[in-house]
This record gives structure tokens, sequence and C-alpha cells, in this order.
């Protein structure tokens, strides 16, 4: 089978982006740059379309004109269009659609108290919008031949990202975190599983469509079905099924959450954990989170790892399921069953995208890309701090008059050890004279002068920050191609049981994950 | 399902038949286990990229 098509798309979409680049870069855009206030995105919108057009241009012209064969040459080369396409699209989204829609939003004016305008309200962001017109894409206008093929790369995007996100945690959130996910993702996958386990029994569907429907809900969605449809021997229309169930679910859910999220006032953290137990499928979790926090990605973070817990426990479900379903087969009479073998499955199924997070977190705390203590991107450095952001004699005045209201011993040093030096000392320090900020116990002009001194003394590391902008791209990427495999046929093949089972199940994870997490969390790492 | 490493499903299965020899529906590889290098040996491409041409 020949996979590429030949077809001037790609070409054209080159010459586009090209256009595009060439018209930013020499300010032919700049009416419409100032309306939607892409000032800040203008460097980014010239590189990514020249570098991008480029790409495309070259490949475009080889699709169109060269004679293809079947190979990896035509196989992997001919994904170029879709990728393009996908890129394209989140593009539009990113740099022109979703603004448009931030800026008719707020001519609008609030809906609700409190300055909430509707595209707040609704999560109406990059993401959202990039999901639902890959879906309009795919189920109106249908993808283009030319780049059918392409779009299935938009879940190693995904994974992508997902191992590059390792470089953004510090050891501190991660030991935090690895606490919270791990107690709360193991009642609730194994809950789960077993909840799907009991009703299908009750509800006498066959063995191999319970095993496969229990991990694709308990685990991590469509991958986990996948992974244990072997060991229970599961038929393609009961893998089908399961997909069908999850996405059904899984998208309601990464539209709902960030609402809900919202309207309870959730804090990052809180929502983070909610997403990364409540949602069943691994892509949607990513696409809640960055719906809920577009513009930055700490919530991003805090659902990845617990994304990233529960698809540790994916090698402990098969093994369980394959256990399950060998005994009931067994007991059932069946004779054709295979052995399991144990360390084979644990092994087979581990996922590797994991041991790469792992291993860029491990890489990132060396300090290689920033230094080893960095919190959230940023890092503590008072050696170089310029004459004009050390602390003024009307600051220190201030401070010492101020500082008879502190109460504390080590705030009283901490302050102390500020006025002496006009700058930070230490973390610890700073931990204290943040907590006196937070506690309002001296005067706004005092607050102002630590807040400044604290700013003088934390830097974000550019290695950092350049990581940032690329996950940005990568979810981009992977989340708008995910709307594009969302079809209405895909989603009606859930029909019957499996959604009832499937559903329930669902609906009681995500109520309850909601209830744990609001009483339990608190929005500290 | 033959291999078990394979994602052979397509979800438009019932409707027009496979319609991709390699890959699935969702993947253009043939496992997760080869999507997940594939992701790793990007990342780490990336990673290098932005350790030498962006620095501290």
């Amino acid at each position: 089978m020949v996979y590429t098509r030949k077809s001037p798309a790609l070409t054209i979409i080159g010459l586009i982006l090209l256009a595009h680049s060439y018209l930013v870069k020499n300010g032919q855009l700049e009416a419409v740059v100032k309306y939607l206030s892409l000032t800040r995105a203008v460097g980014e919108m010239t590189q990514l379309s020249l570098i991008f057009g480029g790409i495309a241009l070259v490949v475009g012209l080889w699709h169109w004109f060269a004679d293809h064969k079947e190979g990896d040459l035509d196989y992997y080369l001919g994904s170029v269009a879709g990728g393009i396409f996908i890129l394209f699209v989140a593009m539009i989204v990113k740099w022109y659609f979703d603004p448009l829609v931030a800026q008719l939003s707020r001519e609008i004016g609030p809906v609700i108290p409190g300055r909430r305008f509707i595209h707040d309200v609704f999560g109406l962001n990059y993401v959202v919008l990039g999901i639902v017109l890959g879906m309009v894409i795919v189920n109106v206008f249908k993808i283009p031949e030319w780049a059918q093929h392409g779009v299935r790369l938009s879940r190693l995007g995904l994974k992508t990202g997902v191992i590059l996100l390792g470089t953004l945690y510090s050891f501190r959130e991660l030991v935090h975190l690895g606490q919270l996910s791990v107690v709360m993702i193991g009642v609730f996958v194994l809950g789960s599983v077993w909840l799907v386990l009991l009703i299908g029994a009750r509800r006498k569907i066959p063995n191999s469509m319970g095993g496969v429907l229990s991990a694709g809900v308990g685990v991590c969605g469509v991958s986990a079905a996948v992974a244990a449809a072997p060991v229970v021997q599961a038929k393609s229309e009961e893998i089908a099924y399961t997909i069908g169930t999850i996405l059904v679910f899984g998208v309601i859910c990464m539209f709902l959450f960030p609402v809900v999220g919202h309207l309870l006032g959730m804090g990052y953290v809180q929502f983070g954990a909610w997403a990364g137990t409540g949602i069943l499928n691994s892509a949607q979790v990513a696409g809640a989170a960055l719906a809920f926090q577009p513009n930055g990605i700490e919530t991003l973070k805090v659902a990845e790892i617990f994304n990233i817990t529960r698809v540790l426990f994916l090698p402990i479900i098969v093994l369980w399921l394959a256990v399950w379903y060998v005994k009931r087969e067994t007991e059932a009479g069946a004779t054709n069953l295979v052995q399991v073998d144990t360390g084979k499955v644990i092994i087979e199924k581990f996922p590797v995208f994991v041991l790469g997070f792992i291993a860029m977190f491990l890489l990132s705390s060396t300090g290689v890309f920033a230094p080893a203590q960095h919190y959230q991107g940023r890092y503590f450095d008072n050696t170089n701090v310029s004459g004009s952001r050390l602390l003024n004699d009307a600051e220190l005045t201030t401070l010492r008059t101020e500082s008879a209201k502190l109460q504390r011993d080590d705030q009283k040093a901490a302050l102390g050890r500020l006025i002496d030096n006009k700058k930070v000392m230490s973390i610890a320090d700073s931990d204290v004279l943040r907590g006196i900020v937070s506690a309002r116990t001296l005067a706004g002009p005092a607050n102002a002068a630590i807040t400044k001194a604290n700013g003088a003394v934390f830097h974000t590391a550019k290695m950092i920050a350049a990581f940032r902008d690329w996950l940005t791209w990568l979810f981009a990427f992977g989340l708008t191609g995910l709307g594009m495999q969302i079809t209405i046929a895909a989603m009606r093949q859930a029909g019957g049981e499996p959604l009832v089972i499937g559903s329930a199940v669902g609906v009681a994870k995500a109520v309850l994950s909601l209830i744990v997490v609001v009483m339990l969390v608190r929005e500290t790492i | 399902m033959a291999d078990p490493n394979s994602q052979n499903i397509d979800l438009r299965t019932t409707e027009n038949g496979f319609k991709y020899h390699r890959g699935s529906a969702l993947s253009i590889f043939k496992s997760d286990r080869r999507e997940d290098i594939v992701a790793l040996i990007c990342a780490l491409a990336i990673a290098l990229g932005v350790y030498l041409f962006i620095g501290n």
C-alpha cells in the first residue's frame, strides 16, 4: 500500500506559512496583531511559520512530484502531510481563533459577578477550541485524504510532551505529589477495575469484554484497553466498544471538568489531582488541565503526575486481569487457555514513555537545564543583584519602622538580614519573608519592598522557559489531532452494556475523586 | 489478535474495513512500545537542541 498522496496541498500550506512569516515580520499584519493583543507572540509566529513552512514546502514538493513506492520512506515521509495539517490548524487556533474569541468575549462584557467573561466561564481557550475544531473537521468536513495517514501522529506529540514535562519538576514537587498520587490513584484504579469486573459479572457480559473495559476505565483509557486486550483474549469489537465508551465519557469530562473546577473555585493542585484521577483517558487529562489553566502549566504538571502514576499501575492491572481471566474461564470450562508468564507480562506492558519522563526528571535534577533547586522553573541566586534592584534608603527606613510589628523570632531575624544586606540572603529567608507578606502583618509599602527584594533574587531559567514553549505546542498539536480522531461513528460503537457499565463506574470515580480532592488536597506543593 | 503487541484495531473497522496495513487508527506505529521509544528519541532531541541553542 502506498501512503503518500500526489497532492499540491502540503506545498500550498508551506507557501501560506512562509507568506505568514514574511507578513508578520514586516509588520503587514500589525493591525490584526494589535487588535488580538498578539504582540508577545510575534517572534514565535515569525519563527515557527518560517521553519514549518520551509519543511512543508520541501516535503510537499516531494509528495507532489516524486514517484512513490511502497516502503518505509513512503510510509514515514508520507505522514508529514497529516502532521503539518494538524500543526497548521493548531497555529490558526492558537494565534487567531483563541485570541479572537477572547477579544469578542471581552467586548460582550462580564457575564457573572467577579468580572468573569464567557470564554473564562466555559474555558474557551486554544486547547478546547483546537479539539472542537478537530472534531468538526473530522465529522463535518472529513479529514482530507492526503492528511489522513499523518493525523495518527498526534499521540506521538502527546507522549513526547509528557516525557519533556519531566524537565519541569523539582525534587520537592515530585516527592510531595508522588506520595499524594500513589495513595489516591492506588485506591481509585484498583477500585474502578474491581467495580467494573463485579458489575460485568453481575450483568453477565463476556469475561473478555469485562476485562478490557475494566482496564480502560480503571487505568488510563485507550492504551490500557489495548494493552490488556491480548491477556483477556478480547475481540476487536470489544476493544472498539471499550474505546468508544472511553471516548464518549472522556470527551464529556474534558469539557465539563474545567467548568466545574472554575465554578467550585478549585486551585491548580486540586484540579490537577482531580483531572488526573477522575478522567479516564490520558490524552483528555492533558486537555482538561490545559483547558482549566491555558496560560500556565502548573495544573498540567500536577495532573500528569497523577496520570503517570496510574500508567505505572498498568502492568499490575494487566497481570491481575491475566490471572483473573484464566481463573474465570477455567471455572467456565475453557481448555484452550495460555499460561500467564508474570515476568513477561510486566516487561512487555511496562510503558517506556514513563521511564522517559523519569529519565528526563533525573537529568533535570543534575542541574543541566536549571539549578537543581529550581522550583517551577525559577531559581534562587543573590550573587548578581544589580544596584537598582537592591532595596533603597526609603524602603529600608519603611522596613525598619514596620519591623516592630513582628512577633516571631524567625521573621524578625529574616527581616533583619534583609535590612542589613539590602537583598534576600537565602531561600529559607525568602520563604519566611513571603509568609510575612501573605499574613499582611506589615503595611503596604513594606510588603511591596519585600516583594521587590524577593523578585530580585529569583530568576527564570531560560532553558526551562524554552521547554514550556515546546510543551505548549506539543500538547496543542497532540490535542488538536486527538479531536480529529474523535468520530461520531467511533462513539456510536459504545452502545449497550459497555457504555452503561463504563459510564456508571466513570461517574462514580469522577464524583468520589472530586469529594476526596476537595476534602483532602491542599493548594500547596 | 495474532501479535500480542499489535494495536491492530480500527475504530472504523465495521464501517469501512481496515484502512491501514501498518499501525492502527490511533498511531502510525506498530506497537505502543515503538511509539514510546520514538517519543523518547524526539524528547531527547528537543532537550539536546534546547541545551545547545538556548543555554542558561
